[in-house]
């Protein structure tokens, strides 16, 4: 079944261009999200030899629970943005479909491969599908925001596919599972993981590498800034998490913890001080990325269970957010924080919802991933503690300016939201809430992606044992 | 070997330098194919075998082949890796060709966002 998922979403992206119909692509990627979630509920790791070689030689596409996670956030998002972009796209909307799909793929393929080639075929997919995709709009802020993201994204994927030339060079192989029985901790590994690292983290938009984003997301249709905030940030730490399961996470941890840190601050920092409120929520979509890695690089058990979490509960809440948003400007049509208000009940109190999540306000599901993340620094550091502390602190300053511009606004703009557009935002809103009020529920879905995390030997065994 | 490290390290220099100094759109792209030129070099030079032979394989020649062809699989990477790197550069100037269209220029200074 899993062979033809990327067949079925890339023709029907080719079908869409020849035929124009909407349903055909959200036909394909709701299906590809049922396809995941089956994949989910599967107890042992699934392997799938292309084309019948045994794993070494060919390409594989090996699934266990960590995949899984990720690929769920994806492929749901993917599908609440199909169905909410159904209205909020008035023109050329095929193009914009059969783009969208592309992208899926590139996501899906990346989450899902086990063999490091391939995973840069579909990074590469990715990309171009997304370069497309902030261009689309074709004026002058979604022109410059494409080339920059182009330029950078594509020396990004350079570094990627140099680190696999070394990586090719030193053992002969390819494949994740045989990589990680041949990895030593020379130093020529070392340069070629972080060459690797380093493509992943501008795809999550890691401190450094982030300046592409917030102008991406000014040029890009507001349902893209969803998916770029959400499955293309997780998909960055996906890629780290599965570099470092390879090489084994001994001397990398300061490094991520660093850089996380100084993601999480620098931009929750930057996000105070934007007016245009697309370019706010991406800011703070790499400041909560910043909490992940930070979390991850603890490199305990705690640590990663926090890590994940966040993720699932960033995905949810920025998707919320930038769904909300993009229902306002649907609405008003302007993008300045002070030029927001606007009548409808439903829309305010799912916005004032996902802000007070979004700032780790108890009843809600932010509140749970955030609590364990200071748990988990406490007992490493209680600086980094008191860091995050802050950051947290910041982003409810944030929070509250997009508080006060949606309800203390004194124009406000009458208008009908289309249902296709509020459906998405009352589910993510309903999963926030539910999540936060029983913790346990997402525990129970992080639990096995940290336990297949922890567990490297059966993936091993998993790819290279069946042969 | 060394020499393909030294054209190696020229490229990669020669590339980087492009993308960042040049302030032309074009040029940056003629840049960033330079510095993927230089990652196919090096790609392509971890399966060299000095006094190899062409990786084709026949009936009668496998234990031949094993012993003295170069390896195949770097050019097989490097193949899809240049279809790659094609599209992406079509991508490149078709966006350069609309930014001229929106502001007349193709240098980056008389821009709003990419000055830096």
């Amino acid at each position: 079944m899993l062979e033809y998922l990327i067949t079925i979403l890339i023709v029907s992206a080719f079908l869409m261009l020849a035929v124009r119909r909407d349903f055909i692509a959200i036909a394909a990627i709701l299906l590809s999200f049922f396809m995941i979630l089956a994949l989910f509920f599967q107890s042992q790791i699934i392997v799938v030899r292309y084309g019948g070689w045994t794993p070494p030689f060919g390409i594989v596409w090996e699934v266990d629970k960590l995949n899984a996670f990720i690929g769920l956030i994806i492929a749901g998002m993917a599908s609440l943005v199909t169905i909410y972009s159904i209205k909020c796209i008035k023109e050329r909307r095929h193009r914009f479909y059969t783009l969208l799909c592309l992208m899926t793929t590139g996501l899906l393929g990346v989450c899902l491969t086990g063999d490091i080639f391939n995973m840069y075929v579909f990074f590469e997919i990715l990309s171009i599908s997304s370069y497309g995709l902030v261009a689309f709009f074709l004026d002058k802020n979604a022109i410059e925001g494409a080339f920059k993201y182009l330029v950078m994204g594509s020396l990004g994927s350079s570094l990627l596919l140099l680190g696999i030339a070394i990586l090719y060079g030193l053992t002969g192989t390819l494949n994740f599972a045989d990589l990680a029985l041949k990895v030593s901790h020379s130093r020529e590994f070392m340069i070629a993981l972080g060459l690797i690292i380093g493509g992943f983290c501008l795809k999550a938009a890691i401190v450094p590498f982030h300046m592409w984003k917030p102008d991406a997301i000014e040029g890009t249709p507001i349902p893209m800034g969803a998916l770029f905030s959400t499955a293309t940030a997780a998909l960055g730490v996906y890629g780290i998490l599965r570099l470092l399961f390879v090489f084994g996470m001994l001397q990398l941890n300061l490094m991520l913890i660093i850089l996380g840190t100084i993601t999480m601050l620098a931009g929750a920092l930057l996000a105070l001080v934007q007016i245009n409120v697309k370019r706010m929520l991406a800011y703070s979509g790499i400041s909560q990325v910043g909490y992940v890695v930070m979390a991850i690089g603890f490199g305990t058990s705690a640590g990663f269970a926090a890590g994940l979490y966040h993720i699932l509960n960033n995905a949810l809440i920025k998707g919320l957010l930038f769904m909300a948003i993009g229902c306002v400007i649907y609405i008003t049509g302007k993008e300045n924080l002070d030029e927001m208000g606007i009548r409808n009940r439903t829309l305010l109190v799912c916005t004032g919802i996902g802000v007070l999540s979004m700032a780790g306000v108890p009843p809600l599901n932010g509140f749970v991933s955030k609590w364990l993340i200071f748990m988990a620094s406490w007992e490493i550091s209680p600086l980094l503690t008191v860091l995050a502390i802050t950051a947290s602190a910041i982003t409810l300053a944030y929070g509250l300016k997009i508080f006060s511009s949606l309800f203390f606004a004194q124009k406000r703009a009458e208008g009908k939201i289309p249902t296709t557009m509020l459906v998405p935002v009352i589910i993510l809103t309903i999963l926030c809430v539910i999540i936060g009020v029983f913790p346990q529920l997402g525990l129970a879905v992080v639990e096995p992606a940290v336990n297949a995390l922890l567990n490297q030997n059966q993936y091993i065994t998993a790819a290279l044992g069946g042969g | 070997m060394l020499e393909t490290l030294v054209t190696g390290a020229l490229l990669s220099v020669i590339g980087i330098y492009c993308v960042i100094a040049k302030k032309n759109l074009v040029k940056k792209m003629i840049g960033l194919g330079i510095f993927t030129n230089f990652i196919h070099l090096m790609l392509i030079s971890t399966g060299f075998r000095e006094g190899g032979i062409a990786p084709i394989i026949i009936r009668e020649n496998v234990g031949f082949f094993a012993a003295y062809s170069v390896d195949p699989l770097p050019q097989a990477l490097v193949l899809t890796s240049i279809v790659i790197q094609l599209s992406v550069t079509a991508l490149g100037l078709s966006i350069a060709i609309l930014a001229f269209r929106h502001f007349n220029t193709l240098d980056t200074e008389k821009m709003n966002k990419l000055k830096g």
